[in-house]
Formats: structure tokens, sequence, C-alpha cells
């Protein structure tokens, strides 16, 4: 299955749409997307996991850089995710602790920090 | 190398006749024509329209005009007598943009030496000017592009073994032989690559007995794919292996590790998860150590189970030791199944769902996996999981069984 990405803004929050599989092919595709958006002058990042059906290691991998590289820029970066195999990803590699992820996009978008704070 | 010049000219200027048979139709070529020359490119013009080869010619009076026209062309054919460059620096320069194409020098009958250097800096061909009819010319720059493909067919070839060479250099480095030396356990290492051969991981195994009840034992993956992150887990094992044999404390190696992870990285989204068990074999216990890993199983009195050990960040994002869980054996018959997640990736059945450790749990447990031996098992496993997939798993598998007694 193929990667979609699809970016649109809600109020200061620049959302990423993710769909499909974030693996070893993919993933250098979101990885593009989001540099884009952070070099474009994106400070408060939501990507949104609803439509993934799948996140292997490379993808947490551009997931994990694209926190590191808002972090020095006073961006946030946060995460919505409900299905719970993705859930269980980020339980096992404990980055839920690192991200802020919330179970809806309304979530995200009003949550007042998304703190970049790894 | 051949020099096109050493065959006698023609007799008759515009042949085309005689022993030189037309050549049968072929592709057609584009050919770039480097000459400062009106009369010398005229000249080369007409003897390619005459030879009905299929041979498109364009023309640059300088090596600046080449610049834009070299894409897309097959053959260079270029003056060495250029106002702009002149001899070999020409020939450097047009080497240098047109990485595709073949190229073939024309010389004047007083430098024809320039022709054999031409040769031997990486040019096909030479051709000495007033020494070629049509056929002869649209032959030699035949015969350059197919020499250009050629080798051209071998570089990628001798790249391809190369790059074979390094995965299996680099895969030595990633899975050692275990350094034990006990009838106690009995260990079982495993790896597979993934659906994607030319792609390396960085999954890595290795273990290392330090005393006689003592065996340190971790298996881990950095994350991505390529010769970089493969060469990261070679360090990072190499590292662990010094790390644990110089008898650093328990719980300073993973901390340890971290930090050659973080600064041998090429960049800051490469991390790792690793599992580290060492066990205590006069105690039967273990110390079990999660950092982003996905929990051993442990299989003991009929029972598979993950072990509870709580998950630890993965290493490289925010340092943080990783907290240990004290895991006792109830029984001398037990087996610890570690694993990286490729093996839990693969899919089972038509919809998005995976194995994940629960699935990997309850084919553990399954009766028909009990008949199978404990050598065995490691690559049942990974055939099982690929029967679920239907198919290749994705992604490579790194596998360490040890087992103790009968090992369940």
């Amino acid at each position: 299955m193929d990667l979609s990405l699809t970016t649109r803004a809600i109020g200061e929050h620049t959302v990423l749409e993710v769909g499909g599989e974030v693996d070893v092919y993919t993933a250098p595709r979101l990885r593009e997307r989001l540099v884009e958006l952070i070099d474009g002058g994106s400070r408060a990042i939501v990507v949104d996991l609803g439509r993934v059906d799948f996140l292997d290691s490379t993808g947490l991998g551009v997931l994990v850089g694209a926190l590191k590289r808002l972090r020095p820029v006073g961006g946030t970066f946060g995460l919505v995710c409900d299905k719970e195999p993705l859930l269980k990803i980020f339980r096992i590699t404990a980055l839920d602790q690192v991200f802020p992820i919330y179970p809806t996009l309304d979530a995200a978008t009003s949550a007042e920090s998304s703190g970049a704070d790894a | 190398m051949t020099g096109s010049s050493v065959v006698p000219a023609p007799a008759y200027p515009h042949g085309g006749l005689g022993r030189h048979a037309k050549l049968p139709p072929r592709e057609r070529l584009r050919v770039l024509l480097i000459e400062d020359d009106d009369a010398d490119a005229f000249l080369v013009g007409e003897l390619l329209a005459e030879t009905g080869d299929g041979i498109d010619l364009l023309v640059a009076n300088s090596l600046n005009a080449a610049r834009s026209q070299v894409s897309g062309v097959d053959c260079v054919l270029l003056d060495l007598g250029l106002p702009d460059a002149q001899g070999l620096d020409g020939l450097r320069q047009v080497l240098g943009m047109s990485s595709g194409a073949a190229v073939c020098v024309l010389t004047g009958r007083s430098d024809e030496h320039l022709g054999i250097g031409a040769v031997a800096e990486g040019a096909q061909d030479y051709l000495v000017k007033g020494q070629v009819d049509g056929v002869l010319l649209a032959r030699a720059l035949r015969y350059a592009v197919e020499r250009k493909r050629a080798d051209e067919n071998t570089r990628r070839l001798r790249e391809v073994e190369l790059r074979q060479a390094e995965s299996a250099r680099l895969e030595r480095g990633l899975l050692p032989q275990p350094l034990i030396d006990t009838d106690l356990v009995q260990v079982h290492p495993f790896y597979r690559p993934g659906r994607h051969e030319a792609l390396i991981g960085g999954d890595f195994y290795d273990v290392v007995q330090t005393s006689p009840d003592r065996i340190d034992l971790i298996v881990g993956d950095v994350c991505g794919h390529g010769v970089d992150e493969a060469a990261l887990g070679v360090e990072l094992r190499v590292a662990w292996r010094a790390l644990v044999l110089a008898g650093v404390p328990d719980e300073q190696v993973l901390p340890a590790l971290e930090q050659v992870l973080m600064s041998e990285r090429s960049a800051r989204e490469i991390f790792a998860t690793v599992a580290a068990v060492r066990l205590d074999l006069a105690g039967n216990r273990a110390t079990v150590r999660l950092a982003g890993h996905p929990p051993p199983l442990l299989l003991a009195g009929g029972r598979v189970v993950p072990v509870p050990a709580p998950h630890g960040l993965l290493l490289g994002v925010r340092p943080r030791p990783p907290v240990a869980h004290e895991l006792r054996f109830d029984t001398e018959d037990w087996s610890l199944l570690m694993y990286t997640d490729g093996l839990i990736e693969g899919r089972i059945g038509d919809g998005d769902e995976r194995l994940d450790v629960s699935g990997l749990s309850r084919l553990v447990a399954d009766p028909d996996t009990r008949r199978v031996g404990l050598p065995e098992l490691p690559g049942w496993l990974v055939e099982r999981a690929e029967e679920y997939n239907g198919g290749p798993l994705a992604d490579d598998v790194a596998m360490l069984l040890v087992s103790r007694g009968e090992g369940r």
C-alpha cells in the first residue's frame, strides 16, 4: 500500500494527515514533507496518524527526527492516534512518553502546548 | 583499446562501398560534435549523411556551447583542438559533463599520440581527421556507444558485487559467533534478511560469557536500512561486547552503549532498540532490560509469556537508563526467545492486523510448535510468520534462543 500525505492549516497548527503504510520504502517521503514544513516555517505541527495502517521503526525514526528539528526552534509536535496497534508500538518503544499523543485532531489542535520537550 | 586510425584510409573518400558493407539499420544515435572549425563540422555532417546510418548530428562550436546540448546524447565526438579547451583538458571536461555518453575524439594527423592518451583517459576511441570515411566514422561511433554500454554494465555488475560483498561483511559483523563455553545452556542464533535484500538492515545480536555462571545476551535493531545503519549496528555490537568483557557494571552497559550510538550516528534521527539479558546460571535467574524493544518470550512449564519487563525508551532519543526487570526461573527447563521486530511485523490474514507479541506468543505455545526441536525453532517460526504474511517478511529478522534443560 502507498503513503498519502495531506497538509492543511487549523488555526496556528499545521496538520499533516498521513495515510497508508509508513515503512522503509515510504518513510523518506514523510521525512521530506516534515522537513519542508519545518524549513517553511511551521512551528506547531500535528501529524494525524488516523489513517495509518502500519508504522515501522524507520517511520518512528522520522517522527523522532521531526521532533528533534522542532525543539531547537521552539516548535511543538503532536501526534493524533487512536489505533491500538499503533499505540502499542509507541508503548513498546516508550515513545508515548516523548510524543504528546492525542486521541482526536480536535484534542491535538486545541491543546495549549504539544510540548516538544524531548 | 583500439584506435580506428590503424585501419588504412580507404581509397575512396566517400566510402560506403567496397569492403565496408553497409551496417544493418539499427537504433538512431544522437551524436554531439564539438568542433570549432565550420568546414570540419560540415565535412563530418556530410560523411554521416551519406551513410544513411540513422545518426542525428548536433554541432556545438565550443565546449561551453556543448554543455547545454550534451544531455540525452549517445556519443560525443570531440575535436581536441578547441579554442576554449586544448587537448586532454577538453576531454576531461567533456567526460565530466557527459557521464552516460560515449566519447570519441578527433585528432589531427600530427597529434595522433593525443588520441592514444585520450583513450587512456577514458574516451572510447579516437579518429584521425582526414583518415575516415562516412561508414568508418558511423561504425566507430556505434562501436564507441556499445563499448561504453558494456563498460557501464561491467561497472554496474561490479558495484552490485561490491555491495553484496559489503553486505556479507557487515552481516558477519552484525551476527558473530556466540562467545560461550558452557553445557548449562544452549544458544541458537538465527538471522534472515528481509524482502529488500539490497537494503541490509541494522539487526544485530551477540552472546558473551564472562564467567562460568554469567552469560550476557543482546538483540538489537538500528532503525533504518542501509550500509550506514548496518555499520552502526556492527559498532554497537562490538561496543557492547567490549563493555561486557571489560566488566562494566550491568546497569552502566546500556547507557554507555547509548553514548556510543549518539556519538557515532550519522543523523540525529537514527536510534536503536535493544533487549539485553544477563543470565545468572547459579541463581537460575535473569536480569532483563528493554530499550524500545519488544519483550523476550519465556517458555517454561508448558506456557509461553512475554517477559513483563517495563518498556524502556529506545536508545538515542532521550538518554535514560532502562529499568532492570529481575526474572526468576521456577524450573530448570526454560527458554528465552529474543527477536527483532521484523518477526512480529508480518501480517496475519487479509486485514492490517500484524502478528505482534501476542500472536508470536500464541504461535510459540501452539501444540504444532512444541513438536519442533529447539535448534530448528527460530527457523520454523520465521516460516510460519511468512506463511501468515502470505510471502517473505519485509524486514530482517534476528533471533536468539537460549535454553536450559529441556528448554520448555
